[in-house]
């Protein structure tokens, strides 16, 4: 009961500002002259036939995959009070070695897998934690720094790819690294479909859905009930805080970097065990920006940016039928837009009223607890407040300074 | 004074509700032109609702507020400035790195053209220091300037906005004794010029001192008023609280003879390397309790990080026990025996946004009944926390309310029970006391005193000076991040002890 009113306030901003932003989107449409109902009609439209529903269903849900993983990426910086926003450059960096690392190697099967993925944690990681060396020694903003190595990543990933990494032929228009050999293919999960009685469909739902699935569990599991985790969203909500209460700040920097740059280091795997198998000019970008974006919508919780990724992935999808209906497929991006935009400022405005709330519930908070809580909410009949409420005015960061109590009145006699 | 003349300001059964909650419950207020006027109560009494009624910052429910015998309506702060209405904060807004003038002109500039006036606004404003004696040079910084001199540039700001009623909210708590002493000297002026000063203070002794009428305030409405030539400072805290005051004096000494905490030459360094706390030595033992007396900014505050672990030393040896915990962590320190009342609970004793268990784990989080093992026992610290808020009366619905609904004395009673919960062999308690209700002082003072019976040692801080006479064995008092003096807190004034905390009684600056 409490945890479903729980689960419905914290979903309760981000939905208000989806809806908002889809207003604000229809009028901007209708502003270049496009009918949004028609939009929405083509952004729902599935097909008719099971199997196009189904294929529409996979290319969802492979899209969610590394906007789940970019979005926890971001998460776990950000509840540590840090903004990664480096989790392109780290993604991209660990994408192109490992499809160079998995390119030049042949292993079984599951090794060959197991290889590829600690190589793209440990590459991103690294990337992550130059951040984190530079603000723990030199006192540089992560943001700062993250973004040029964002730039210095993309730069490197282009030297490899034409460089030492290349596989394609000379003069191709599309430059790509050597193939992955099939030892280190993600098998699908499209035996699923023939399990539950659904047309197989010609797409092919990746594999690294579970293991997305699996990070998320232990993503949520390490923030929320571990040591480890606690220190973690400490620092995020009081740095102060939580140095005094013993947490070693710097150290907390550089395990979040590394911890958030080893979960980036996934985005970009279940593309490239998936579908492509080599790291090319075409390979999926503007993940880690739009990891932001997720982590934003799903307010930095496992389980929010699941769904802010379905439906990130969702509107992706919409991109190709809209411009068949010959409507621009830049209202995605508008949408999109709004969305964050609107989920920003809903987060910021829910924080406060949350916050309000609290402060309006300790003027009626019953004088005692044993004291019957749930009929409490009321101060004492006659008007008079409990001694110790707010008086309407402790807001949040305003200790009153106080001194003695009157009580010098008692321990001297008349002042001089 | 004229009984016919309008008074300058009266609020007629004024009402004020907050949801579920009654702050302001019709209050009657009279004060007549040209004196100071004190309002008394305890924090939470509802005397900050009814200031910021008359100041415009929201409106009454029911009842009017009359200046000169006009009723008016205030929709905002800035109707009650128009109507000569002015307001010192309690906290000091200023903008430290401007100068006294640019401070006070700020948000009603004087501009010829686009810019800034600055010589009709320095004349103004000497002119105003010179006929309030207030002592202020227009071009001085105020980050140079003192606690005293930032409350008069604060009083110097609401003048300039042409106020002739002045609220003053607790303008001594930040003060030393003779700094108070300054204060009351600008308000006798500010009354000499028919100005009307509305005083907000729950120290007796200084309202007896300077008000000419009290209006006493009590669960949200006035008990009455009392003239205090002829009140008693007994009388008054009578009608306040309505019940016995509690003491902050201990009962027989406890020190035992192990120390639990040996400082010595403990020296920290400021980014600009100026030595913040300058060779301070000093031993706690069991059962003791040693007060850190010292004007803010004297290097307490440092000290007390450098304890904690939160600031390297340059300096000195820490021993806890027998251990030497110089290089040890703020982890290891806490783990190792250390309690933490922080100054600044906000900051530093609590997580605003979450829970209260979660609070309860903060601080000990490696350490039962709220960990086990890599994991945060959340169960444990559930019940743990839902122990702390019966044990210490805190008054919050549950382990799962938020922080921030707690009042400010309610969150403190969870700090002071965290703490206590682990069994500390040393507390260190920073203000232990500040912005918290009577009740709740008290209460925090006798946990104080049972701990340092049972033995713990303590090392209190305090800019409450009677709190730190009543409550220390020894007193140490900080100077410029030396200590400067060794007193005996059983034969001591609060002006005494303020003497030596502004460096009057040494002149060398040397203990």
């Amino acid at each position: 009961m409490t945890v479903v009113r729980r689960l419905a306030q914290a979903a309760l901003a981000p939905v208000v500002a989806v809806v908002i932003a889809l207003l604000i989107s229809a009028l901007v449409m209708l502003a270049i002259g496009v009918d949004p109902l028609d939009a929405l009609r083509v952004m729902v439209d599935f097909g008719d036939e099971p199997s196009q529903q189904i294929t529409a269903l996979v290319v969802v849900l492979n899209r969610a995959v590394p906007l789940f993983l970019a979005g926890l990426a971001v998460a776990i910086a950000f509840r540590a009070g840090l903004f990664n926003i480096g989790v392109e450059g780290q993604y991209r960096m660990a994408t192109i070695v490992t499809a160079g690392v998995g390119a030049a190697v042949v292993l079984p099967g599951p090794l060959h897998l197991l290889l590829m993925v600690v190589v793209a944690m440990a590459v991103a990681a690294i990337w992550a934690g130059i951040v984190a060396v530079l603000k723990v020694t030199r006192g540089v903003s992560e943001v700062i720094s993250s973004i040029m190595l964002n730039f210095i990543a993309l730069g490197t990933a282009s030297f490899l790819l034409t460089g030492p990494l290349r596989g394609s032929e000379p003069g191709a228009s599309i430059i790509t690294s050597k193939d992955i050999p099939e030892s280190g293919w993600m098998p699908s999960l499209n035996g699923l479909f023939d399990v539950l009685g659904l047309a197989n469909p010609p797409r092919q739902l990746y594999g690294f859905l579970v293991v997305a699935v699996v990070v998320g569990v232990l993503v949520s599991v390490l923030l929320k009930r571990t040591r480890f985790g606690f220190d973690l969203r400490a620092s995020g909500l009081s740095p102060s805080a939580a140095s005094a209460s013993g947490v070693d700040a710097r150290g907390m920097v550089v395990k979040t970097m590394l911890l958030s740059g080893a979960v980036a280091g996934l985005i970009g795997m279940p593309d490239l065990l998936g579908r492509d198998h080599n790291y090319g000019t075409e390979f999926t970008s503007g993940l880690g920006f739009l990891g932001i974006a997720v982590a934003l919508l799903g307010r930095n919780s496992p389980i929010g940016i699941a769904l802010g990724a379905l439906l990130f992935a969702f509107l992706d999808r919409a991109a190709v039928p809209l411009q068949i209906a010959q409507i621009p497929s830049s209202v995605v991006t508008i949408i999109q837009g709004t969305i964050v935009l609107a989920v920003v400022v809903a987060n910021e405005v829910a924080r406060r009223l949350t916050r309000r709330q609290a402060e309006r519930g300790s003027a009626v908070a019953p004088p005692s607890t044993g004291n019957g809580s749930p009929g409490g909410g009321r101060g004492p009949d006659g008007g008079s407040p409990p001694d110790d409420g707010p008086g309407g005015g402790n807001g949040p960061g305003m200790a009153t300074v106080s001194g003695a109590g009157g009580r010098r009145g008692e321990q001297q006699g008349a002042p001089a | 004074m004229d009984e016919s003349a309008p008074l300058a300001v009266e609020l007629r059964g004024i009402t004020k509700r907050f949801p579920g909650v009654v702050a302001n419950s019709d209050i009657e207020l009279r004060v007549r032109r040209g004196e100071v006027h004190a309002i008394v109560g305890e924090n939470g009494a509802g005397k900050s609702t009814l200031m910021k009624t008359l100041y415009g910052m929201h409106r009454p429910d029911e009842g009017e507020i009359l200046l000169d015998g006009k009723p008016v309506t205030f929709r905002s702060p800035s109707d009650a400035i128009a109507a000569g209405v002015g307001m010192v904060h309690q906290h000091f807004m200023l903008a430290d790195n401007f100068t006294v003038l640019e401070n006070v002109v700020l948000g009603s500039e004087p501009t010829r053209g686009v810019r800034l006036d600055r010589a009709a606004a320095r004349r103004r404003i000497r002119e105003i220091s010179d006929s309030y004696a207030l002592g202020l040079d227009p071009d001085t910084l105020v980050e140079d300037l003192g606690v005293g001199d930032r409350q008069r540039v604060e009083i110097a700001k609401v003048l300039y906005r042409g106020a002739r009623t002045l609220i003053l909210d607790e303008p001594t708590a930040v003060l030393v004794p003779q700094e108070v002493d300054e204060l009351f000297g600008n308000l006798a002026e500010l009354k000499r010029e028919g100005l009307t000063v509305i005083f907000i203070s729950h120290k007796l002794d200084e309202v007896r001192k300077v008000a000419d009428s009290i209006t006493v305030i009590r669960r949200g409405t006035t008990v009455g008023t009392a003239d205090p030539r002829t009140t008693t400072a007994r009388q008054l805290a009578e009608m306040m609280v309505g019940a016995e005051l509690p003491t902050p004096a201990t009962r027989a000494s406890t020190v035992r003879e192990a120390p639990v905490l040996r400082l010595s030459g403990v020296t920290v360094a400021a980014v600009d390397g100026r030595r913040v706390v300058d060779d301070v030595s000093f031993t706690v033992h069991e059962g003791e309790v040693v007060g850190i007396a010292g004007v803010e900014g004297n290097g307490q505050a440092e000290l007390v990080d450098a304890i904690m672990g939160l600031r390297p030393l340059v300096a000195g040896t820490l021993l806890l026990g027998a251990d030497d915990v110089t290089h040890w962590s703020t982890r290891q320190r806490r783990e190792g025996g250390i309690g933490f009342i922080p100054e600044d609970r906000h900051r530093q004793g609590m997580l605003l946004d979450a829970p209260l268990w979660e609070n309860r784990v903060l601080g000990h989080q490696t350490r039962p009944p709220v960990a086990r093992g890599s994991f945060i026992d959340r169960k444990g610290a559930r019940a743990d926390t839902e122990r702390i808020m019966r044990e210490y009366d805190v008054r919050a619905p549950g382990p799962d309310t938020l922080a921030v609904a707690l009042s400010g004395g309610n969150q403190q009673k969870l700090i002071v029970g965290r703490e206590m919960s682990a069994a500390p062999r040393l507390l260190i308690a920073a203000h232990p006391t500040r912005g918290v209700d009577v009740g709740a002082q008290s209460a925090i003072w006798e946990l104080l005193k049972d701990a340092r019976a049972e033995g713990m040692g303590i090392v209190l801080i305090s800019a409450d000076l009677d709190e730190l006479i009543g409550l220390s064995d020894t007193l140490r008092v900080m100077l410029r991040g030396r200590v400067v003096a060794a007193l005996d807190p059983a034969r001591l004034t609060p002006e005494e002890l303020g003497t030596h905390m502004t460096g009057a009684a040494h002149p060398a600056g040397i203990a």
